[in-house]
């Protein structure tokens, strides 16, 4: 047989793997000189735990399996719910709030024939045990620092909150039947539905308007202040509070450059609470990344505290670096090392790695088969090791001088 | 960010919608180049706009992937393909209705086949709607996925009901077909990219509206008459 990947899973090759690594570590860096700290989660989880805190949202996306035990686990299909879960089961009783960060594979099941990949990559941070505008402008501020320092040109952050959907709803007089389509809508970006749904009887006239207008209302501080009308009239305009003050300490910090107010933005996850984030970037037809303030799951696992936290898709983040023309530094080859004698070889190889190179061996290899190597490696330059000295090869294979060691 | 030098990039749908779709556009002021004949082109280019000429069919997956920024597509097709695109405006042409039907007569054999077995046996274009209608009912249902002519299904004996779009219900009559109950509406739609809709909002939202005036005015005109 000639054995493949599943659908919808690869292979990350050499230059790749190095790349991926590259980008990931950079993000990483950016997280911790915040004070977020890593952790590791299994890949499986319990079904049950996820559902708890996911919902509907959770059907038909994670890659469920038995175990022997007869227990229903499912492969993380984010990483929101396990790092929830740790806050509330391993940080219980110490000190919060927790700063968390992880980069960690993630699966998710794809119909067939579209074309998608089911394990991907996410990249992210949690805030857990804070809540207000200052924790929700430190996510934002985290994430425009990260995508900077991947080496995106060009992204913007959009942010917007779900507390005015959640409060109009509330102001609307419609039932629990009603409101759950009117979410249903939103959470599937369809307007016309949300449109004829607002048209309904006994709905308050002015939350009605509201639904209707604000998902296309979008800006800076101005949007903020055109949203606040519509809302304002339904009666609820301190919905707005809130993402006003993050605003401005936003815009204390100069994030606002990369920042865009957005009441379109609607997340399929439906544990949002508050403030919610997506990132993009230009000529990408989905989302860097998102996430949100979520104050409600961890208490579903028995430990209340407020979070707010969100994940960048690795693969997304290097298709977008692509476009923009940059490539990630990655370290390269130093040398390859030849000679005919092994035990020669391996110990001038050990000589230059004490300093500081990388060196790849090539024991037995004459010093033509050396210059070949390096050229096919990427690596500096071809060294042959004979007679108790190393020699620099040059192209044609013959000796370019000593090299002292 | 919105790059405006940078045309939009819409997906129009040939066939039956193709007319309808350009005189939405005229009457919204866009320009539709050579979009009434393009000949074999399947891109056109026009003032700030990059039509990609496409079978409806393909259209929600141009606009989720991003490969066109906006598109006009049936709301049938749209409830179809599932894909992650923004619904931004009913844009009132194109319309039809998703129905079940059977043949003239049949009524009690469909019926009795049904207790029978428990199950139908359904034709349809559109499996993805059928399986969701007839979930939503408690009924069901084997599905046989045809690519076209559905009408004949039942009189060929391939299935007890099919699943089709109708705007006039005459093709369903002419092959003998009885309405046995509606499924949905579809009119034509105006879709967004979930990501061209945030970053590019201006010219999305933009021309949405546009649109849905215009389509409003042909509509009022069309009621006039």
């Amino acid at each position: 047989m000639r054995p493949a990947t599943p659908r919808g899973f690869r292979d990350v090759l050499f230059q790749e793997a190095a790349e991926r690594r590259a980008v990931s570590d950079a993000i990483g860096d950016a997280f911790e000189s915040w004070g977020f700290r890593a952790v590791e989660t299994p890949a499986v989880e319990e079904y049950r735990t996820l559902e708890a805190g996911a919902g509907a949202s959770l059907e038909g996306t994670a890659f469920r399996l038995f175990d022997v035990d007869g227990t229903l686990l499912a492969l993380r299909p984010e990483m929101t719910l396990p790092i929830a879960r740790l806050a509330a089961t391993r940080l219980a009783g110490s000190p919060g709030p927790y700063r968390i960060r992880y980069a960690a594979e993630v699966y998710r099941e794809q119909a067939s024939l579209r074309g998608e990949a089911r394990q991907f990559t996410q990249t992210g941070i949690e805030l857990v045990g804070v809540n207000g505008p200052a924790s929700d402008a430190e996510v934002v501020s985290v994430l425009v620092e990260a995508l900077a320092a991947a080496g995106l040109t060009e992204f913007t952050v959009g942010i917007g909150t779900v507390a005015v959907l959640r409060a109009l709803l509330d102001a609307s007089g419609g039932d629990a039947d009603w409101r759950d389509e009117v979410m249903r809508a939103a959470h599937k970006g369809d307007l016309v539905g949300l449109e004829r749904l607002t048209r309904r009887e006994r709905i308050d006239a002015a939350a009605a308007a509201a639904l209707r207008a604000v998902p296309r209302i979008g800006g800076g501080a101005d949007a903020i202040e055109r949203c606040r009308e519509l809302v304002a009239a339904a009666g609820c305009g301190s919905a707005l509070d809130g993402l006003a003050e993050t605003w401005r300490l936003l815009e204390a910090t100069g994030a606002t450059e990369r920042v865009r107010i957005d009441f379109g933005i609607m997340r399929s996850f439906d544990y949002y609470t508050g403030l919610i984030i997506e990132a993009y970037a230009p000529g990408l037809g989905l989302p860097l990344g998102g996430g949100g303030r979520y104050d409600d799951v961890l208490a579903t696992f028995g430990a209340p505290m407020p979070a707010a936290g969100f994940a960048l898709s690795l693969e997304r983040v290097r298709i977008a670096l692509q476009e923009q023309g940059v490539t990630p530094e990655t370290p390269g080859l130093d040398a390859v090392i030849a000679g005919p004698d092994a035990a020669e070889v391996l110990r001038a190889a050990a000589r230059l790695r004490a300093s500081g190179s990388r060196v790849r061996v090539s024991p037995g290899a004459d010093a033509c088969t050396a210059v070949a190597e390096a050229e096919r490696e990427g690596a500096g330059r071809a060294l042959l090791a004979r007679d108790g000295r190393v020699f620099a090869l040059a192209e044609d294979g013959s000796e370019a001088g000593e090299v002292a060691l | 960010m919105s790059d405006s030098s940078r045309p939009l990039r819409m997906a129009v749908p040939k066939g039956a919608l193709l007319e309808g779709t350009i005189a939405l556009l005229e009457e919204a002021g866009a320009d539709v180049g050579a979009l009434a004949d393009p000949g074999r082109q399947l891109i056109i280019d026009a003032q700030g706009m990059r039509y990609i000429v496409a079978r409806p069919t393909d259209i929600p997956a141009y606009v989720a992937y991003g490969a066109a920024d906006v598109g006009i597509v049936g709301a049938d097709v749209l409830a179809e393909a599932g894909l992650d695109v923004i619904e931004v405006a009913d844009l009132r042409f194109g319309g039809c209705r998703f129905v079940v039907a059977e043949l003239e007569g049949t009524e009690h054999t469909v019926e009795e086949a049904y207790r029978h077995l428990g199950v139908l046996r359904v034709a349809t274009k559109y499996p993805r709607v059928t399986e969701a209608h007839f979930a939503a009912k408690g009924i069901p249902v084997e599905i046989v996925k045809l690519h076209g002519n559905i009408e004949l299904a039942p009189a060929i004996g391939l299935a007890d009901r099919i699943v089709d779009i109708t705007a006039t219900g005459r093709t369903l009559s002419e092959n003998g077909l009885r309405i046995v109950e509606d499924v949905m509406e579809s009119t034509a739609r105006f879709v967004a990219n979930p990501v061209s809709a945030r970053i590019d909002a201006d010219r999305v939202m933009g021309l949405a509206d546009r649109l849905e005036q215009a389509a409003r005015r042909i509509e009022g005109v069309g009621d006039a008459r």
